[in-house]
């Protein structure tokens, strides 16, 4: 079922106020206590490897989990939630489910993930990972917001793979890739079409640490909308270090800009891998070059592992950061990356609410 | 509102955005086989760190853009253009500028567009081919966002006059704006630039053809940029290159004027308009401007007398070659250039004597410049990596010097191990002794749970650089796995990887099974949510081995080396160990030390012979207040604090004037500093921003128990201070000390008080801040501190004199800054009388607001901030002291005695209570 383009619904809503994202996913997750059991459910109940740390599997064996996370934070004042599919594909399942051949003195390339790509198994995982996924996200958007009367939306999460089409993992060749360009554009075509078919009506490319498995991402989603009549408003969303550089490639935010331009993403923003504090100066710059709008879900805080919740900021800490970002007119969606509870979104909403959204330059 | 400027818009790792403002784009030409025949025979020999070298010099020399083409017979091209720029990808320097993927077949330039991250220009496609597949090869450009240069060509053929350039370009343009949606700030025109001075005649125009067409398109067809081969041009030359350079740059110097945005130039070797000799360039542009009929045959001639004449030399930097070796290769290492890394390092051998000291000492050092600029944020991933591949290369020089060095040893420790274990067979011995010198074994892996692979990939890569010999296990691996593998490697390092929280309780758990399995190995953990704190605390105690946190991968080469050096393993482990300790004590707030009840504590008091001491008797009772000039406290200045604010640790030489400290660095920051604050604190003095303004007085009084009472002239008690008491056990021998132990009980005695403050500073800091002057503002205010302090410390050195216990001139001011004096002048909030509520009571004795215009806030905090009070003791045994673990007992009787209720006296003291 193809969805319909709300790309213009969007934008007058954004014109007029701050949207409110979603908060985290994985560490949410964790605060449900489930052990690998739990996570395995029935049928996957003798896999070799442990499935407690693959979140995209809740939404199959799980499922309530997932749909009460989606909940809580529609129910915080999220706008708009991200489905559970951030290593929806092929090729990030496999670690979860292949045996790694470097365990034996072997190694990871190019050979061994066409043998993934052409995995039966993980591609059918994949695909029900993308469609559930995005089901569950989709039944609470549409229960909440008919109940609220406030129309809610679901954005497909497309994560940045575990591996990285920009960097050379063998020390004696600087040109060496695990994977090819062809390989991740395959796999992420698979997601988003599966992301399309459990009906989201946003596609988000996130957590960018490389910017060449982003445009893969992008290239992937070119060719869906092309090849099967589609479009979607897509957002963009790099993750990047202290000095402002995706993680991995060490792209600058204006790079990114001018590299993602022409998808005519209906935002560009950042999440993860930093607080708000260590953030802003990189929005900053990013909302002054990028023609679109910006959207912003940092961590909450940089990780503490001695902290209750992984993460050091509180949902008042939050509100306060992503108030300050409204009001410098930074914003036009706000929401929570790792460390961000639903009581955490809940404040975030709060912050910008009333405060004017960024214009567009034009 | 902001407004988005069209521009062509490109980027590497770095954007850059080409509008009217920016002047010409240069294109490096020297990375296309066609234009550089000693590229082509670099990459037909697949000498490809020479090919990337010229990338490199490239970018040098100012190309904002290069050119890169492999169409050549004798190389596959698809495949070296992904190689190549797969290659560039991990050169920092290089991948910083937008690439242009030039081929003549499609599939080549598709795969180019794979290879890039950022945005690049696809030279070229044209209408050769027909409309079909120009609108086809557009759409798929626009698929993966690049700039396109268009070629003036069409079915028929190349366009060569000014009619056809401008016919054909007109309607790719109309093609690829209004049927395909391309940006039209992306479509970049070739209308061929095309040899002129051939000969023929139908030739001679061209120049101007190009030139003209150029102006046409510029302002026809809106927002399309020119480009064009410049080098085409003067073709009819070739081999006369003083000849050549002119022409390119006379062609330029027109063709920019009509509007020519960007050209492929061998950057850096273009000569400068002016500066062609005259008789040249009448010549050239004659030709180019087609302006005599016979300017052909003219310019044939003067080329002549220029034959064999160089052109411009490619310049370049290389004055860091003449720092010392230990510089030398800092620099490589921070740039990641790796062309004189084998002389560096060779001479850094001979000057070191042994291979190991110079990866020990100089190579380290700059791993840890790299290491320090990574966690600044300065350097990114791809640099690190980078670095770490040219200290490969150098860790390669050293590596036969190494094995020589290893065999000479190792005969001699075959010995000794044997000598150590009798009966070890031979073999064995010599197993072991090849063990002992081998720069060590790494095994690696990310937790069971986990999948995150790309970071642990990059430690691996930077430790396989640096010698160490890496066993990658990869992700989700299973603690079984990863120690059985240990044991059969003999790994001398187990490092553990993860990035989600759960993954921290794994590494728990392989630690503890390290230690129930004997390991002594260290065990090294690193990832996104590990942190020291979290190591210290929660691993390490669990294995007796060494367990250290490693920030970063630039941090995994040193902490390995210093784990797995012979000289430095121990004092490493020790100190980690110690940081370690108090990071525990820290967070579980120690081991619990035995503490004594008020009772006993007051009964370990000191005990002084009261009788057979006098106490001074001041020269006033009273108070006086002091406004002293702000120079003439600078001699009091104490400035070792003043750089521990900047944090450069050290002790400052007054005499030399310079930081003692072993980080050499830092002694010349603070030289650098020291005068810089001189220079401010000249200012304040000349421009009067600072007033001092002190009140300081002694007045009757007697311990009162624990408690000191002030009194009246008549007798009656004025006022009380109230002191707490050392509850922890001594097993020194030492008493448990109040401040109220140093006043007599029941004899003749005084005590005095001050307060000093330095008004004007938060002031001037506020103004420079408001100037962006940040720096400025927090020298300003860390200057006023000194002040204070050192206005504390003169007020202190009258007090004394005044007292009548010290003589005028009796100390050096070093001697004064060092504390070498009787008596002290303790500060409520201070270790010694953590309870700030005491400042009220010293503030109303001095009425010392009315008198300083310090005044005390709310929370007892001094303003302006740059302030100091305290009361001064006299007694000779007096000296400052630090509370802790103060217990309910005292607590109870000391908010009895103030007349506070237990929660007020437990909320100020919170952090020294021990219960």
């Amino acid at each position: 079922m193809a969805q319909e383009d709300f790309t213009a619904e969007l934008e007058s809503e954004l014109e007029q106020r701050i949207m409110v994202l979603d908060g985290a996913m994985g560490t949410t997750i964790r605060s449900y206590g489930l052990d690998e059991t739990a996570a395995r459910g029935d049928r996957y109940a003798n896999n070799e490897k442990d499935l407690l740390n693959n979140g995209d599997i809740l939404s199959i064996t799980q499922p309530q989990v997932i749909a009460d996370i989606h909940k809580r934070f529609y129910e915080a004042g999220s706008d708009i939630c991200e489905t559970n599919t951030f290593s929806a594909t092929g090729i990030a399942q496999s670690e979860f489910f292949v045996e790694d051949p470097r365990e034996k003195g072997g190694r990871k390339d190019p050979e061994f993930f066409q043998k993934i790509l052409e995995n039966d198994f993980l591609n059918e995982l994949a695909w029900e990972m993308n469609v559930k996924g995005s089901q569950l996200a989709r039944k609470m958007a549409d229960d909440i917001g008919t109940d609220t009367g406030v129309k809610r939306y679901v954005a497909g999460a497309i994560g940045p793979l575990t591996v990285s089409l920009s960097n050379s993992p063998d020390a004696e060749d600087a040109s060496f890739r695990v994977v090819t360009f062809d390989q991740v554009l395959e796999a992420y075509r698979k997601q988003v079409r599966g992301l399309i078919e459990g009906g989201c009506d946003i596609l988000m490319i996130e957590t960018i640490f490389d910017s060449l498995n982003a445009k893969a991402a992008a290239v992937a989603v070119r060719e869906i909308f092309d090849e099967d009549n589609v479009s979607l408003p897509v957002i963009i969303s790099a993750a990047v270090g202290l000095g402002g550089e995706t993680m991995i490639s060490a792209q600058k935010v204006g790079a990114l800009w001018n590299a993602f331009a022409h998808s005519k993403p209906l935002a560009i923003g950042l999440n993860c891998s930093l607080g708000p504090d260590l953030m802003r100066p990189f929005l900053e710059e990013l909302s002054e070059v990028s023609g679109t709008y910006i959207s912003a879900y940092p961590n909450a805080g940089l990780p503490n592992p001695l902290a209750p919740t992984g993460f050091d900021l509180e949902p008042l800490h939050m509100k306060e950061y992503m108030k300050e970002f409204a009001q410098s007119g930074l914003l036009n969606f706000a929401g929570g990356c790792c460390g961000n509870t639903p009581e955490h979104v809940r404040a975030i909403a709060e912050g910008v609410r009333g405060v004017a959204p960024r214009k567009v330059p034009r | 509102m902001n407004q988005i400027k069209p521009a062509l818009r490109l980027s590497g790792t770095e954007a850059y955005n080409h509008d009217e403002a920016k002047g010409f784009l240069m294109i490096g030409e020297r990375t296309n086989v066609a234009g550089s025949p000693q590229f082509a025979k670099l990459v037909r020999a697949n000498d490809l760190e020479a090919a990337i070298e010229v990338a490199r010099q490239q970018v040098a020399n100012g190309a904002n853009v290069i050119d890169i083409c492999f169409d050549d017979g004798l190389i596959d091209g698809k495949a070296m253009m992904a190689k190549y720029l797969d290659l560039l990808q991990g050169e920092p320097d290089v991948a910083r500028v937008p690439i242009m993927v030039d081929s003549s077949k499609w599939e080549i330039l598709e795969e180019g567009l794979k290879h890039l991250q950022g945005k690049g220009i696809v030279n070229s496609i044209s209408l050769k081919e027909g409309e079909e597949i120009f609108k086809k090869n557009a759409k798929h450009i626009m698929k993966y966002g690049a700039a396109v240069v268009v070629m003036a060509f069409d079915e028929k053929g190349q366009a060569a006059t000014y009619d056809e350039k401008i016919r054909i370009c007109e309607r790719a343009y109309r093609i690829l704006v209004d049927e395909v949606g391309f940006n039209q700030n992306d479509i970049i025109f070739d209308p061929n630039i095309l040899t002129v001075a051939t000969g023929i005649e139908e030739h001679n125009n061209y120049a101007i053809d190009f030139i003209n067409a150029t102006r046409w398109i510029k302002e026809n067809l809106p927002g399309a940029k020119i480009s064009g081969g410049v080098s085409n041009i003067s073709f009819s030359f070739r081999g006369n290159n003083k000849v050549r350079e002119a022409m390119h740059s006379a062609f330029l110097y027109h063709a920019i004027q009509a509007g020519m945005d960007m050209g492929i130039v061998n950057a850096g070797m273009l000569e400068v308009y002016d500066e062609i000799p005259k008789d040249l360039l009448e010549c050239v542009e004659d030709v180019l401007l087609n302006r005599r009929d016979d300017s052909t045959d003219r310019l044939l001639d003067l080329a002549e007398s220029y034959k064999g004449v160089s052109g411009k030399k490619v310049e370049e930097d290389l004055s860091w070659r003449e720092q010392p070796v230990e510089k030398r290769l800092e620099y490589a290492l921070l740039k990641g250039i790796d062309r004189f890394i084998d002389e560096d390092t060779e001479d850094a051998r001979v000057k070191y004597g042994r291979p190991l000291k110079v990866i020990e000492g100089p190579l380290m050092d700059g791993m840890g410049v790299v290491g320090d600029l990574f966690g600044a944020g300065k350097m990114f991933l791809p640099q690190v990596v980078k670095s770490a591949r040219v200290m490969k290369k150098a860790v390669a020089w050293l590596f036969p010097y190494m094995e020589a060095e290893k065999a000479e040893n190792l005969a001699g420790d075959i010995e000794a191990i044997q000598a150590k274990n009798p009966g070890m067979s031979f073999d064995d011995a010599l197993k072991v002794a090849e063990r002992g010198n081998s720069a060590g074994r790494f095994l690696i892996a990310t937790v069971k749970g986990d999948v995150h692979d790309i970071g642990k990939n990059i430690v691996g890569v930077v430790l396989s650089c640096n010698g160490f010999e890496v066993t990658d296990m990869g992700v989700m691996v299973s603690c079984d796995k990863i120690l059985d593998r240990a044991i059969e490697l003999g790994a001398d390092v187990i490092g553990l990887s993860g990035l989600i929280t759960p993954s921290l309780d794994e590494m728990v758990h392989v630690a503890k099974e390290m230690e129930r399995r004997g390991f002594t190995v260290p065990l090294l953990i690193g990832g996104a949510t590990t942190s020291a704190a979290h190591t210290a605390i929660k691993i390490a105690e669990h294995y007796s081995g060494p367990v250290v946190h490693v920030l970063d991968a630039s941090r995994s080469v040193p902490v390995t080396t210093s784990l797995l050096s012979k000289d430095g393993r121990d004092e490493f482990v020790r100190e980690l160990r110690e940081k370690q300790r108090i990071s525990r004590e820290n967070f579980l707030g120690g081991p619990k030390k035995e503490t004594l009840t008020l009772e006993q504590a007051r009964a370990a008091g000191p005990k002084y012979d009261w009788d057979a001491y006098t106490p001074p008797v001041p020269s006033f009772t009273g108070t006086r207040t002091l406004e002293p000039a702000i120079n003439e406290l600078v001699p009091y200045i104490d400035w070792t604090p003043f750089f521990h604010a900047w944090e450069l640790r050290g002790v400052w030489d007054r005499e030399k004037k310079e930081l003692k400290t072993k980080n050499e660095g830092g002694a010349a920051e603070a030289k650098k500093l020291y005068a810089e604050a001189c220079e401010y604190l000249e200012k304040l003095v000349t421009e009067k921003r600072l007033q001092a303004r002190g009140i300081y007085g002694f007045f009757p009084a007697n311990a009162d128990g624990d408690d000191i009472i002030v009194w009246n002239e008549d007798g009656t008690e004025r006022t009380r201070f109230h002191t707490l008491r050392q509850q922890l056990k001594k097993t020194s021998g030492k008493p448990n000390v109040a401040l109220s132990d140093w006043l007599a009980a029941e004899k003749k005695d005084y005590i005095g008080g001050f307060v000093v403050g330095i008004h004007g500073a938060d002031e001037y800091a506020k103004e420079l801040d408001a100037a962006n002057d940040p720096y400025g503002s927090i020298m300003v205010k860390a200057i006023a501190d000194r002040l204070a302090e050192a206005c504390a410390e003169m007020l202190h050195h009258k007090a004394r004199i005044e007292w009548g216990y010290e003589a005028e001139g009796e100390l050096t001011k070093d001697a004064l800054i060092h504390e070498n004096y009787q008596g002290i002048r303790p500060a409520p909030g201070y270790p010694a009388q953590p309870d700030h509520t005491e400042k009220p009571i010293l503030f109303d004795l001095l009425a010392a607001t009315d008198a300083t215009g310090v005044y005390l806030t709310e929370s007892c905090a001094m303003h302006p901030g740059a302030a100091v009070s305290g009361i001064y003791f006299s007694h000779p045994e007096s000296h400052y002291f630090a509370l802790s673990e103060l217990q309910k007992d005292q607590i109870e009787d000391y908010a009895k005695r103030k007349g506070m209720t237990l929660a007020e006296a437990e909320k100020w003291l919170g952090p020294w209570l021990g219960y």
